[in-house]
């Protein structure tokens, strides 16, 4: 039976029932995606957090300079980056496709700026010692998993949506792709520059020397 | 008139960005005036979680999408993160049941 039988023959608007939340359907699968991450990154900051109160030999090593400093401007990367990606989505949405591109453009530009920033603290620490698994000013080595777990989770989601952004404004420069595909990018990337600021105050200014 | 209106919608945008970038000031600023841990923690928490709205509800739409959406949603993410705030303490419960020794 051919798929025109199949809809002749179907009770009328069995196919086409609205979404109760009045989105596309890929809107929605984001926003499923992203409430499930954010469970997930609740859960190791919950863990953290309470090893980092109930540790009374926490090792609290961060100078303003380098690393503190360095954390600002990671966030500001990111939350601006918030910002190109709404100027993206607000292009598309005009069928302005070459200032779409760009936007997407600077946007990667700035995921990548953060991704440079945060492997230099990475160099920077592993350089004096730190570990997954050591500690080299002698407090709990929990401080190294912690730091490196929660902040190379989070560096493997931006990296995902580097490329992501990378893939969808290939495609909708080609006009394989529509402005609700960069919208739905848009919002897992929004939700990885949110979780931003919970790393930067839990993980970085809680442990400032 | 597409240009004018996109510049029109982008100024709440960067109201929201610029909130969100004084949020990260004052976190730095209130984590260098030597508070308690505890109440540093709370502090940044409360701030973390007032960004994270203004990010959501803006920068993600959420304020103009249904209100379906929203309930079904965030009450959802509020109650797992608060069960998890309620089953972590439990794990210290082990400190205090090590067996003695032999």
């Amino acid at each position: 039976m051919g798929e025109s039988a199949m809809t002749m023959g179907a009770r009328p608007g069995a196919l086409m029932e609205e979404s109760p939340y009045g989105i596309q359907s890929k809107k929605l699968a984001i926003w499923l995606f992203i409430i499930a991450d954010a469970a997930t990154f609740g859960a190791i900051l919950f863990a953290y957090g309470y090893l980092r109160v109930a540790n009374p030999d926490w090792t609290r090593p961060f100078e303003f300079w380098p690393t503190i400093a360095n954390g600002i401007a990671m966030t500001v990367a990111l939350l601006t980056s918030s910002l190109t990606m709404i100027g993206a989505v607000q292009s598309a949405q005009a069928g302005r496709k070459s200032a779409g591109v760009r936007w997407l453009g600077v946007t990667m530009a700035l995921g990548l700026v953060f991704v440079l920033l945060l492997l230099r603290e990475w160099s920077g620490m592993i350089a004096a010692g730190w570990r997954l698994s050591r500690n080299p000013l002698g407090g709990s080595v929990l401080f190294g998993a912690t730091f490196f777990g929660i902040t190379g989770l989070h560096l493997l989601h931006v990296i995902a949506g580097v490329v992501a952004i990378a893939v969808i404004a290939s495609g909708f420069n080609r006009d394989r792709l529509d402005a609700g595909h960069v919208e739905t990018t848009g919002l897992y990337w929004h939700f990885v520059n949110l979780v931003q600021l919970f790393v930067f105050p839990l993980v970085y200014l809680m442990n400032v020397r | 008139m597409a240009e004018a209106r996109h510049s029109a919608g982008m100024k709440r945008y960067v109201v929201v960005w610029i909130g969100l970038i004084l949020i990260v000031a004052i976190e730095v600023l209130l984590t260098y005036q030597h508070l308690p841990a505890g109440r540093l923690l709370a502090f940044l928490l409360v701030l973390a979680f007032i960004a994270a709205a203004l990010g959501v509800m803006y920068f993600m739409h959420l304020r103009y999408e249904r209100a379906s959406l929203f309930w079904s949603l965030i009450p959802y993410l509020i109650f797992a993160l608060f069960m998890m705030d309620h089953v972590w303490p439990d794990a210290f419960r082990l400190m205090h049941q090590r067996l003695p020794a032999p």
